[in-house]
């Protein structure tokens, strides 16, 4: 059962825990806003933020879209014998095994990509970590200012729909601030990933579903992920991957039973996919471009760089007049450091102004660390174009999801939008997507 | 000596599960004899494209023109395309001249077709028509075509027995193409290289010698295309080919061949011919078009869709000298062998390979590959099956080291660089596609085969065996699954990344592609001395979509 509460002076903790996630300019708007709290099925009590005015049951039709991001998973990790559940919902519906994320392979700027359909150049997010010249510091993109396009939850809104999100990861609930009619803020956060167990996170994602059933609820499971960026190399990192995703496979499973009991199913198209894959690192296999920047006198003091695990993007900081120069200078430095696989202009990679000077990827097998070589101790990254393979299938019951067929098209993640939007008739943004639709 | 030429019913243009008795075209024996007169070596098609296809025959317009001899009067042939057999609905024609100095073959660029479409093709010359060919075309470049089906076959030695596996291929009705991938002739004489430990001879080569001078080979690719199994398969399916070493000489390389002597004339000159003679009696486009001459290149892609893209590599015309390896207590390789000057593919066709190998491009990245690229590292055998294993594949060098350097074992900068962007790109599905090597293996491909299967793999490949060439236990005359078992066992064990392997049969194998998943069936016959040897599949490997390995599978693709 839910209820609305009012805003009263006792929000405390998630307001709390907003600020010191998004800072002060994105704390949630309170006053329109209401704190919901819901009692999932096991008896536990969540607390959803929802937009006042907008009654909480107005569903609109009977057409359901779930999008599950399974954080980090690669391709290939999805089989019957380990993910039996996935690969079942895979199946049944239908799969896209050519699929890529974008650059730049990291959460933000790929989860954004689905929620838009656009490219970052008109997205404004084009990694986790830029260097912002206002402040002059490395920051994470994780407030909803840094989003400039309208996204296909507000526009679902606006043409009368109701949206959720149940975002595992503090960042990407910071992103997404307030858009969706109903979100929940992840908690029990823990510390050193800064994610929700999934277990919690679906938990919440069925409460959601079943107490205030928006039309679109975007889920992001954040444990496969975390699993790969914080454990150690050789055998455990490979027993607890695989731990993690048959953890998030029996999440996966509740939700598509709730559909399957709750009879929402044969209404509901299940978009399943990853926002980028994963590449594991040697510790010997570290690129450190700070201190080759710092050995070229004409650049030394003058390169600020938002390490984004396995890209690098770098910033000139220097006088404008010297640029040109210095951007060149800059891309034969790193070109000539092992590990590195490629650079390219931001422009090139369709990233905004925000993404600096130049994008370097590093080889599969390395990891940027920067700018200190103990800045990235973990050796599971992404970013860098060996992690951009990632599994992307739509499942469900709705007679819009065609039944056990597979597509050899591209499919990418700024293709979820477009999908998602034409689910529910809605007409493209202003200037169109760049994805497509898959149905 | 002459070579004994088999009697072949001509008329018997199509199997009759094909086309149905109707489909005969032959109306009259006096027809049928001409027929056979003009088109003695069939017809064939090759390299299909979604709109076009070549079409290739050979016209004998006098007795005295036969192959390799120079001579005859030039004569014109038309050809048709047609979306039915009794070539009502003709949907592309024209008319080529050919003579002399192309050997009299026949081969055009056939445009203005549909894609995914089969037609039936033939050539006319005096008004006589050729047996009726069946193609089919590509399916278009954005299509999401949902199935391919491939004949997939290598080293064909005349001498050393019957091409049943052909037949058996030509029997089958539900391919799309038959993928030739190497050692589609050879170059020796009578008496060097038959059937067996003892080299008996079951038909003899023609001519009665090395194939050297331009005649020779033009001689020998008739031979070969007088064949009736080969005949029905060309006739029935188009062929996309490349050359190993054979079709020049043993173990050719940029600037020479093991079996090149000097008394032989300039290698680059026989080369040249080799080639010529190449491009005038093969289905396959050499450069941009068709014209003799218009160029040497013959790696190059075929697209179907979005559902794959063959790419065909060519690994002997710019490849490097093979190291020699030294003998030595210690199994190490020559550091020779990793020296980054050498290569297999020369630098142009290194690049253009890694840009084929583009998740951008296609679901399933196929690979023509002459040479086995999967790393093999030979465990310790015993000395009296050495020799055998080194004459049948050239993997176990005789004087123990562990490479065959002749494959991309003996190239491994190059095969680090390939290994390497499909790695550093994320690239997917990735499916080398060979043959060389007399024996049928499955592999995964390891970025590094020492810490495999902790390691990643890259990519897949399916190795057929021999249509006739000699397999281990031919060279060791021993009986079939005895000494070779423990070969086997031995070279898996060390080589985890090689699932399965076959060193004793002959045969060909059909190649299944979906999008879920490729499945290779090993098809074995029986003795290739009989002409009629029978046919049963052997194993089935597969690797599903993403996997990056290859697994067994119990059903095969006939079910």
């Amino acid at each position: 059962m839910a209820h609305i509460q009012e805003p009263a002076g006792r929000v405390g903790w998630s307001v709390e825990r907003s600020r010191a996630v998004c800072g002060p300019r994105t704390r949630p708007d309170l006053s329109r806003r209401s704190l919901l709290t819901a009692t999932g099925a096991a008896g536990a009590t969540f607390l959803f933020s929802s937009a006042l005015g907008v009654p909480a049951y107005a569903a609109k039709g009977r057409r359901r879209v779930y999008v599950l991001v399974v954080d980090g998973c690669k391709p290939g990790e999805i089989t019957s014998e380990l993910t039996p559940r996935l690969a079942s919902l895979r199946h049944a519906g239908r799969n896209y095994p050519r699929a890529r994320s974008m650059p730049v392979m990291e959460t933000i700027p790929n989860h954004v990509m689905m929620m838009t359909g656009v490219r970052p150049d008109r997205s404004g997010v084009p990694a986790n970590s830029i260097f912002d010249r206002g402040t002059g510091e490395v920051r994470d993109m994780d407030r909803p200012t840094d989003l400039v396009f309208p996204t296909v939850i507000e526009r679902l809104n606006r043409a009368g729909f109701t949206t959720g999100t149940v975002l595992s990861k503090e960042y990407l609930y910071g992103v997404f601030g307030d858009r969706a009619t109903h979100r929940w803020e992840p908690s029990p956060v823990i510390p050193v990933s800064g994610h929700a167990p999934d277990v919690f996170t679906m938990d919440a994602a069925l409460a959601m579903v079943e107490e205030l059933d928006p039309n679109l609820v975007f889920v992001n499971l954040g444990d496969v992920d975390r699993m790969g960026h914080s454990d150690f190399t050789g055998p455990n990192l490979q027993l607890a991957r695989q731990l993690a995703l048959a953890e998030t496979d029996l999440q996966v499973g509740r939700f598509v039973d709730m559909l399957k009991t709750s009879g929402r199913w044969r209404h509901s198209a299940v978009i399943v996919l990853a926002d980028h894959s994963m590449d594991w690192s040697l510790p010997h296999q570290i690129v450190n471009l700070h201190s080759a920047f710092e050995a070229v006198p004409t650049l030394a003091g003058k390169v600020q760089i938002a390490d984004n695990g396995g890209a690098d993007l770098l910033y000139w900081t220097g006088p404008r007049s010297g640029r040109a120069a210095a951007v060149q200078k800059m891309r034969e430095v790193a070109l000539a450091t092992a590990g590195v696989l490629s650079v390219h202009s931001p422009a090139s990679q369709r990233l905004s102004s925000l993404a600096g000077d130049l994008v370097v990827y590093c080889r599969a097998g390395w990891r940027f660390s920067d700018p200190e070589y103990v800045d990235n101790p973990i050796p599971g990254n992404h970013g860098h174009p060996a992690t951009e393979p990632i599994p992307f299938f739509i499942g469900g019951g709705s007679d819009r999801v065609p039944r056990r067929t597979s597509s050899s098209r591209l499919a990418r993640t700024l293709d979820v939008a477009p999908t998602v939007g034409a689910l529910f008739g809605l007409g493209a943004p202003r200037g169109g997507y760049d994805g497509r639709t898959l149905l | 000596m002459t070579p004994t030429c088999p009697a072949v019913d001509r008329r018997t243009v199509l199997s009759a599960g094909a086309v149905g008795a109707a489909a005969l075209t032959v109306a009259s024996s006096t027809r049928a004899d001409a027929a056979e007169r003009f088109f003695r070596h069939g017809v064939a098609s090759g390299d299909p494209r979604p709109r076009s296809v070549i079409l290739w025959t050979r016209v004998t317009p006098t007795e005295a023109s036969t192959p390799g001899s120079g001579r005859g009067p030039r004569v014109t042939v038309r050809w048709q395309v047609a979306r039915d057999v009794a070539f009502r609905r003709v949907v592309s024609q024209g008319r080529i001249t050919t003579g002399p100095s192309r050997d009299h073959t026949v081969k055009v660029d056939a445009t203005g077709l549909e894609p995914a479409t089969r037609y039936f093709y033939r050539f006319l010359y005096d008004g006589v028509a050729s047996r009726t060919g069946r193609t089919k075309t590509a399916p278009a470049p954005n299509a999401d075509h949902g199935r391919l089906r491939f004949g997939v076959v290598s080293c064909a030695n005349w001498q050393a027995g019957w091409f049943s596996p052909y037949r058996h291929l030509a029997n089958r009705d539900d391919l799309d193409l038959v993928l030739h991938l190497g050692d589609y002739l050879y170059e020796y004489a009578p008496g060097e290289y038959g059937y067996g430990n003892a080299e008996v001879d079951i038909r003899p080569h023609a001519p009665a010698h090395e194939m050297v001078n331009l005649g020779d080979y033009r001689q020998r690719h008739a031979q070969y295309k007088t064949d009736p199994d080969l005949q029905r398969l060309h006739a029935k399916y188009p062929f996309v080919v490349t050359w190993d070493d054979h079709e020049v000489t043993n173990d050719q390389w940029a600037d020479g061949a093991e079996n090149h002597q000097p008394a032989e004339g300039d290698y680059h000159e026989r080369k040249a011919r080799a080639h010529r003679a190449y491009d005038e009696w093969m289905p396959v486009r050499m450069g941009d078009g068709t014209a003799l001459g218009d160029g040497t290149r013959l790696f190059r892609r075929l697209s179907f869709g979005k559902l794959a893209e063959l790419s065909m590599l060519d690994l002997r015309t710019y490849r490097s000298e093979q190291v020699k390896l030294a003998a030595t207590p210690v199994p190490s390789p020559d550091p020779a062998i990793s020296d980054p000057s050498r290569t297999i593919t020369g630098n142009r066709q290194m690049e253009w390979l890694k840009e084929s190998l583009q998740d951008d491009r296609a679901l399933w990245k196929l690979v023509g590959n002459p040479v086995m690229i999967t790393p093999v590292v030979f465990p310790p055998l015993p000395t009296e099956v050495l020799a055998g294993v080194h004459d049948v594949t050239g993997l176990y060098p005789e004087d123990g080291l562990p490479y065959n350097a002749d494959q991309w074992d003996g190239y491994t900068a190059d095969r680090h660089e390939l290994f390497e962007h499909l790695r550093d790109h994320g690239v997917q599905n990735t499916v080398f596609l060979t043959g060389d090597i007399h024996s049928a293996w499955a592999c995964d491909l390891p970025v590094d085969a020492g810490t495999y299967p902790a390691s990643d793999t890259v990519g897949t490949e399916f190795v057929c065996t021999s249509v006739t060439s000699n397999n281990l236990k031919d060279i060791t005359g021993t009986p079939a699954r005895t000494t070779s078992l423990a070969v086997e066992a031995g070279i898996t064990t060390v080589n985890r990344h090689i699932k399965y392997l076959n060193f004793d049969d002959h045969g060909y194998s059909v190649l299944d592609i979906t999008r879920e998943r490729i499945q290779m069936d090993y098809f074995i016959i029986s003795d290739r001395a009989q002409k009629r040897a029978t046919s049963t599949r052997t194993a089935s490997w597969a690797t599903r979509v993403n996997s990056q390995q290859v697994q067994p599978v119990q059903k095969g693709i006939d079910g």
